[in-house]
């Protein structure tokens, strides 16, 4: 399975077809997507006909659109990460003209990550009334809420009374592993180290730091 | 004298001042139509209206509403509207640690939420590359197959309930209730159980448990054959679901549909044997598959899939092994960064997550995949020409969940 998807897809894959576990992986371009998924949808040796799943995913540093796809042929699931979507206005061909069941899930990632999908009919918010402003899964998302603070600092709204001065000015970015993101210790200062360890400095000072956020393709 | 009905203040009544109060409403501009799609569905032919079915209509299952253009009694188009139940929980997932994930993923499938809690369970344990104790592993399997067979009962009940017969459901929830007070016993709750744990589950298995299951095992099933003498050969039940809301495979695949409905088309796609997870290919059982498509092969299937679970159930109790149902794992849990698919088959079809970890306690990114999102997608194509009434009965025969809807 693994060289038949290498030698019909290799035009359209950025690294050869990886396998991970129980999963066949494949990393192409959105340019790509089309022609590649069409290929492995309709190709009699491939036959990855049930959609799975289909969800965005926001690295920090680009967007992505992730397929899980799967074949009577082959109890393994085939993962398509279309990748490199620009954050600032990302786009990606719809795959609707191949599973029309992948509109609900374009328009939720659409709702989620503001990613734009051509081709789909229908692209509209989803879960969010449609006069909403922002997309909540992106990680430049600021919740305006004191659950934004850290792990397990929620519940403290429902213990102590919430004091105006409390709220947070600074959004939180937690981004790729390439650059180790953390808050600060009051939860008000966002601090980015390109290195992957806390700028324990700019942590104190309460400084922001802007890190390396050019770490290649995102989590590992 | 003046009686009190002259004392109402009238609109008419100048000196009274009429104000409408702010509501959130303000802020939503009037309806133009955002997409292709929405233009089309807006615009009204000769003789046809717009009716809201939901969202607190009691027949749709939670909080789903549908926007049906109809011409008459028949269903022209419909656009159905979600989010009523909306609660973010990918991006709460993305807040918590791994353990907060399994008890945040319990609500999403609340008619059987043994599920939706393994979801991020499963997919830590792929991440961590962590072998479960065996006898974990088959207590997961009890827990999930009893819970299957809960789902299964009042789906038969609420089915017939959506089309006027109130006995069924009845049966439907004695059978559930059992069961629930079992899994009670055995996990300390009734509906959002909280059970799993990354790396085993949360507690042996224990007496109470076990003398209920005794208990039930030893007439299992007489409560949905009872449901099924009522409905199979019913002349009113059989009218409204045979040859309506028929599916065929390749649309049901192209909608990305799974379990039942797909199952109902002739797809034996069932992913404890397409892709198999746990223990289940140690355990005999079929993946029953019909070949009509239509609301009653998919309640015939139904009745199909509990004998097969109590198949597994009575496997797994032969074949109990001993040991620990827990392995040894630190408090907190640091999960090796990667990215991970799992997948398991809940009563409602493919329950999937897709996790991306950065190394952290906290999962960088949780997909959680719904099977009723992709199956309720087909509901257009499915009623669109029908008569209203018959709405009802396709959308229960799809059987949705808005919890997982929503997420």
């Amino acid at each position: 399975m693994l060289r038949q998807l290498d030698d019909r897809l290799s035009e359209h894959l950025v690294v050869p077809a990886e396998v991970m576990d129980d999963t066949i992986e494949l990393i192409t371009w959105p340019a790509s997507l089309p022609a590649l998924m069409r290929t492995v949808r309709e190709d009699g040796d491939l036959r990855f006909e049930l959609l799975a799943d289909m969800c965005g995913v926001d690295t920090g540093v680009t967007m992505q659109v992730v397929y899980h796809l799967w074949s009577p042929l082959s109890s393994d699931w085939l993962r398509v990460i279309a990748d490199g979507l620009s954050r600032d206005d990302p786009r990606v061909p719809s795959v609707t003209f191949l599973w029309p069941g992948a509109e609900w899930a374009e328009r939720e990632a659409y709702d989620m990550f503001g990613i734009e999908f051509e081709g789909n009919r229908d692209l509209r918010r989803i879960y969010m009334p449609p006069d909403y402003l922002g997309f909540p899964l992106r990680k430049d998302f600021a919740m305006p809420d004191d659950a934004s603070r850290g792990p397990g600092e929620g519940i403290r709204h429902m213990e102590t009374p919430f004091a105006p001065g409390d709220v947070r000015r600074d959004p939180v970015i937690r981004t790729s592993p390439g650059a180790g993101a953390r808050i600060g210790p009051d939860g008000e200062r966002l601090v980015i180290a390109a290195s992957g360890s806390v700028d324990k400095d700019a942590l104190d000072s309460g400084v922001i730091v802007e890190g390396a956020l050019d770490s290649g393709r995102g989590p590992a | 004298m003046t009686t009190d009905r002259e004392r109402i203040p009238s609109l008419d009544d100048p000196d009274v001042l009429v104000q409408t109060p702010a509501t959130i409403y303000d802020a939503i501009p009037p309806l133009t139509p955002r997409t292709e799609r929405e233009a089309e569905f807006y615009q009204l032919e000769d003789g046809e209206m717009f009716l809201n079915l939901g969202p607190q209509h009691p027949s749709t299952h939670g909080v789903l509403r549908v926007v049906l253009k109809i011409d008459g009694e028949k269903v022209v188009d419909l656009d159905p509207v979600l989010g009523y139940l909306h609660r973010g929980v990918e991006k709460i997932c993305e807040y918590g640690d791994w353990h907060h994930a399994i008890s945040n993923c319990d609500p999403l499938e609340y008619v059987a939420s043994m599920f939706s809690e393994a979801l991020p369970v499963l997919t830590a344990e792929k991440l961590l590359g962590l072998a479960v104790p065996r006898r974990a592993d088959y207590i997961r399997v009890l827990a999930w197959e009893l819970n299957r067979v809960a789902s299964h009962a009042l789906f038969i009940g609420w089915l017939a309930l959506d089309l006027g017969g109130i006995t069924p459901i009845l049966y439907g929830f004695a059978e559930r209730d059992e069961i629930m007070e079992m899994l009670a016993a055995l996990t300390g709750q009734k509906l959002l159980f909280n059970y799993l744990r990354i790396g085993g589950v949360n507690g042996d298995l224990n007496h109470d448990f076990m003398s209920r299951l005794g208990d039930w095992m030893s007439r299992a099933g007489k409560q949905v054959d009872s449901q099924a003498t009522l409905l199979n050969e019913n002349e009113i039940f059989v009218n409204r679901t045979k040859g309506l809301g028929v599916l065929d495979q390749a649309t049901a695949l192209r909608f990305g549909m799974s379990g039942p409905p797909l199952r109902a088309t002739g797809a034996p796609y069932d992913v404890r044997r397409a892709h198999p997870y746990s223990v289940y290919p140690e355990l005999e059982f079929d993946v029953p598959t019909r070949t009509d498509g239509d609301s009653y092969g998919r309640y015939l299937l139904h009745i199909e899939e509990i004998k097969q679970s109590l198949r597994i159930i009575d496997q797994v109790l032969h074949q109990m092994p001993d040991g620990p149902v827990m392995a040894k794992l630190p408090r907190l849990i640091r999960v090796p960064p990667g990215r991970a698919f799992a997948a398991l088959e809940s009563p409602r079809g493919q329950y999937a997550s897709y996790a991306i970890s950065d190394g952290s306690d906290q999962p960088f990114r949780f997909r959680i995949h719904d099977p009723s999102y992709f199956n309720l997608q087909a509901i257009g194509d499915l009623t669109r020409g029908h008569l209203l009434a018959d709405i009802i009965a396709i959308l229960a025969s799809l059987d949705p969940v808005m919890g997982g809807i929503d997420k």
